[in-house]
């Protein structure tokens, strides 16, 4: 215990404790020189709240180490270029590292930890949701400042956003592991900016926990003014947090396109790269860019309420469709970011177990960047029924439905790569075909949704929900399980139990296909999202009592997942070769992985995923790699 | 390699560039004031902007190669240019988004402001510039005393900027009546010039920075990234200005 509270993680926890007080604290006393009130219903008022949340990110970062470096260079003092761990076991996660395979893991576990906290909230309103009129969240109830129903709205708005900025995380997780193994570099092009990234995303995932004791918001997660410049105080906390998560997806953008231009083995030229890594640079060129107008986007509504300058504000001649503009340019997008990586481990790891060579290699790796560039052009169409200008509608309807061909690409792809294969299904490779189906459902119940005329009837409904953790849990959720079972070997050297993931995969998916049909379902028939009752009269009540008893499944399935995660870092059967039998480099050397990655450096020289080619090589160690699985 | 010039032409080509940037910007106000053709001061600030990204913030670079040595100074020189130059595209996002608001609000409008003072603060800014530039081609070619001189005058002009915008014309902008609560128009102009203030702000800190780690000799003629990132920096700030300034000063008629 005492070592824990010696952590980098739980320093840094206690200074943004400090922070923030300081940081209230200070514009209290200024209101106070001022004669202003000093206090409100949640203590100390709003302008304290939000200084104190910004003051506390920084005293976080500063507390916990991971800036000491530059304030060095700064000072012109020299760092090591080769920085050496200091901890061993648990501890090296829990402090700051600059090894790529560590932040990763860390970007994984919090991710992982955000995923149970927005699933938990979704259980919670999916359970009041399983009757017609008000049982557990009533007007009676009273918690956080709130009563039952401003619980739900809350708990509703966090479950977005928290499931959000825990998919960046998993992302990012994914990729800063395997691309530098995959690249064959020593580490990311930036190491120290690497650290940053993921531990300014610990506070912010703090800050967006704190919006809900502070009286919580109402808005939904895309926060809309005017809905959002009236709400409590806590939607604040939920733009700041989002704010400082930007930060953390913009900086670990810029670090994967540096490490991909400047980093790969000898021999890898353009087309030689893993098909994964394409993935990245196409999901980090969204977030690199867009990300910026999402943070502005809300950085301008917390002045509006701070400071009453009036951007959304009719009355003061603001516009509220700016907002939206602004805010869905990255909003849009961000669907791209979450999905781009999976759609890329599924393009990885098809060939693997279908024993055959991708096909389309070059169709695959442009249709990633081709869904990047296009999704730049379609965000209005989330604006069909806000009042914007109707000749905007036709242009961004045909750009949405011209989404629909690379991502056709990419399944015709995964289609030609699968036929006639040898195909083994260990449980990676049933997540990757779920992830596929799962998708495939998701990109069907799209164009509905960008054609005027069908989305205006549907906008607003359970349809849309429905379409939309189809595309997510297609798209990110199972090629992420995917991903987790088939590099955790890499990590640990040991695998997953096969009959815990075997169980966890076939009762999550079935599940999984009745929660969102059945969201559909009652979408089309008229249900609206985002509201905590309905009517009986619709009769919806089986249909959402089958849903909620789905979503318990899903949550069940995941608490499997974790059981065999945790089980298996200890008791897991022993795989320190090539599990896979993969051709890929990370493959050819033992797990689990040392600190500075390869001992010898390869040569790429040939190409990546010629399974089942006799003879055909794709990378070459200088010197014998120690442990070669034929 | 071409680029590299001697240290004389090297600094000739700074004034040329000044002096370009100056009649432009000279022409520039000329044309908002008589007849207000806006796509001139569109065309007139895509030139200006072209003008410094490539001869004081040297896009070029990214395209160079230095050798294969992954450990080398400059081989990990030209993976941090590459990651500034990321980080300013990113940025310009930022400020590209409070532009496309700026015309979803004000379209052909703009505030009324001092366009006298707006030109003045704009032409600190440039000389500002344009000394920064001296002061990296002096480091660049090893004289360690002529950047300091230069990055002193440099921090200084932008001190005034700063001042210029947030001592002097906040005040008399709210004098006027417009605050920044006061409308949408007031809200978009102090956001604007509140968000590239705050850019010019920690330019300044760069400035500091590598202007005391000159000082402890850090930096020589072949190695001197710090240098080349605060000046790049620096001209990125002025390089928004570039559009900033004929959005809020120039362009439209006076709300």
């Amino acid at each position: 215990m005492k070592k824990f509270f010696a952590t980098a993680f739980a320093r840094g926890l206690f200074w943004q404790f400090v922070g923030t007080l300081l940081g209230a604290g200070l514009i209290t006393g200024i209101r106070a020189a001022m004669g202003l009130s000093v206090t409100d219903k949640f203590f100390f008022t709003e302008p304290a709240w939000v200084l104190g949340g910004f003051i506390g990110v920084l005293f976080f970062l500063g507390g916990n180490g991971s800036v000491s470096d530059w304030f060095k260079w700064a000072r012109g003092i020299d760092t090591p270029e080769h920085h050496e761990e200091h901890y061993s076991g648990w501890e090296k996660y829990f402090h700051v590292s600059l090894d790529h395979k560590v932040i990763g893991i860390q970007y994984t576990v919090v991710a992982l930890a955000l995923i149970s906290i927005g699933g938990l909230f979704a259980l919670i309103f999916r359970t009041e949701l399983a009757a017609s009129k008000l049982q557990f969240l009533t007007e009676d109830l009273l918690l956080f400042g709130q009563n039952g129903l401003q619980l739900y709205n809350t708990l509703m708005s966090l479950h977005g956003m928290i499931m959000i900025v825990s998919i960046l995380l998993g992302v990012a997780g994914i990729i800063n592991y395997v691309v530098p193994l995959l690249l064959g570099a020593q580490d990311m092009a930036f190491p120290r900016l690497n650290a940053f990234s993921f531990w300014v995303a610990v506070p912010a995932a703090v800050l967006l926990l704190m919006s809900l004791v502070l009286g919580g918001f109402d808005t939904g997660w895309t926060g809309y003014p005017p809905l959002s410049a009236r709400a409590p105080v806590g939607v604040q906390m939920f733009f700041l947090g989002v704010f400082t998560a930007g930060w953390s997806s913009i900086l670990g953008a810029l670090n994967v396109i540096a490490t991909v231009i400047r980093m790969r083995s000898k021999g890898m030229t353009a087309w030689r790269m893993p098909i994964f890594v394409w993935a990245a640079v196409a999901t980090s060129l969204i977030a690199l860019t867009a990300t910026q107008l999402i943070g502005l986007s809300f950085q301008l509504v917390m002045f509006q309420r701070l400071f009453g300058m009036g951007f959304f504000d009719p009355a003061k001649g603001g516009n509220p469709v700016l907002f939206q503009h602004l805010f869905w340019f990255y909003s849009h997008p961000a669907v791209y970011v979450f999905v781009l990586p999976g759609l890329g481990v599924i393009s990885e790891l098809l060939p693997v177990f279908a024993r055959k060579p991708l096909f389309g290699y070059r169709w695959i790796a442009m249709s990633s960047l081709g869904i990047a560039l296009v999704g730049f052009v379609v965000w209005a169409h989330h604006m069909f029924t806000s009042g914007m200008n109707s000749y905007l509608r036709l242009p961004f309807m045909y750009s949405t439905l011209l989404v629909a061909i690379p991502t056709g690409v990419k399944f015709f792809s995964w289609v030609a790569t699968l036929w006639k294969g040898k195909i083994e299904t260990p449980t990676p490779m049933l997540f990757v075909l779920g992830g596929i189906v799962v998708f495939l459902m998701g990109g069907l119940s799209g164009p509905p949704n960008a054609t005027v005329s069908t989305d205006l009837h549907l906008h607003d409904t359970y349809f849309i929900v429905g379409h939309f953790h189809d595309t997510i849990f297609g798209g990110f959720v199972f090629p992420f399980f995917a991903a987790l079972y088939y590099w955790f070997p890499k990590a640990t050297g040991r695998r997953m139990n096969e009959f815990w993931g075997k169980v966890h995969f076939w009762m999550m998916t079935p599940s999984f296909f009745v929660l969102t049909l059945g969201m559909m379902r009652i979408g089309l028939l008229g249900m609206r999202r985002r509201i905590a009752d309905y009517d009986p009269a619709l009769g919806f009540d089986t249909t959402h009592l089958i849903l909620t008893i789905a979503g318990y499944l899903i949550g069940l399935s995941v608490l499997i997942f974790f059981f065999n995660f945790f089980n298996s870092i200890k008791n897991g059967e022993k795989a320190d070769g090539n599990v896979w039998n993969s051709r890929s480099p990370e493959w050819q050397v033992p797990s689990p992985m040392p600190m500075h990655n390869y001992d010898q450096p390869f040569e790429v020289v040939g190409e990546p995923y010629d399974y089942g080619l006799p003879g055909s090589k794709y990378v070459e160690f200088s010197a014998p790699a120690k442990n070669t699985h034929k | 390699m071409s680029h590299i010039l001697d240290k004389s032409s090297a600094f000739r080509q700074g004034v040329v560039i000044f002096v370009y940037l100056a009649v432009l910007t000279v022409l520039e106000y000329f044309v908002a004031v008589t007849f207000n053709a806006v796509s001139i001061l569109v065309v007139v600030a895509v030139i200006k902007a072209a003008l410094v990204m490539y001869y004081y913030m040297h896009v070029y670079k990214l395209n160079e190669e230095s050798g294969a040595d992954a450990h080398s100074y400059s081989y990990k020189t030209d993976t941090n240019r590459l990651g500034l130059w990321l980080f300013l595209l990113s940025d310009s996002f930022v400020f590209a988004g409070l532009m496309t608001a700026r015309v979803n609000l004000l379209g052909l409008t703009r505030p009324h402001l001092n366009q006298l003072l707006g030109l003045a603060v704009t032409a600190v800014l440039l000389i500002s510039s344009f000394f920064m530039n001296r002061g990296e081609t002096a480091m660049a070619h090893g004289d360690k005393k002529g950047f300091m001189t230069n990055t002193i005058i440099t921090f200084l002009l932008g001190l005034g900027f700063l001042l210029g915008v947030v001592a002097v014309e906040w005040p008399l902008a709210a004098e006027e009546g417009l605050t920044a609560s006061s409308s949408a128009t007031g809200a978009i102009f102090y956001m604007m010039t509140g968000m590239h203030a705050f850019h010019v702000f920690t330019g300044l800190i760069f400035l500091v920075v590598v202007w005391n780690n000159a000082r402890k000799n850090i930096y020589s003629a072949e190695q001197h990234w710090g240098v080349e990132a605060a000046a790049v920096y620096w001209h990125f700030v002025d390089l928004v200005w570039i559009f900033f300034y004929p959005a809020l000063y120039l362009i439209g008629k006076v709300l």
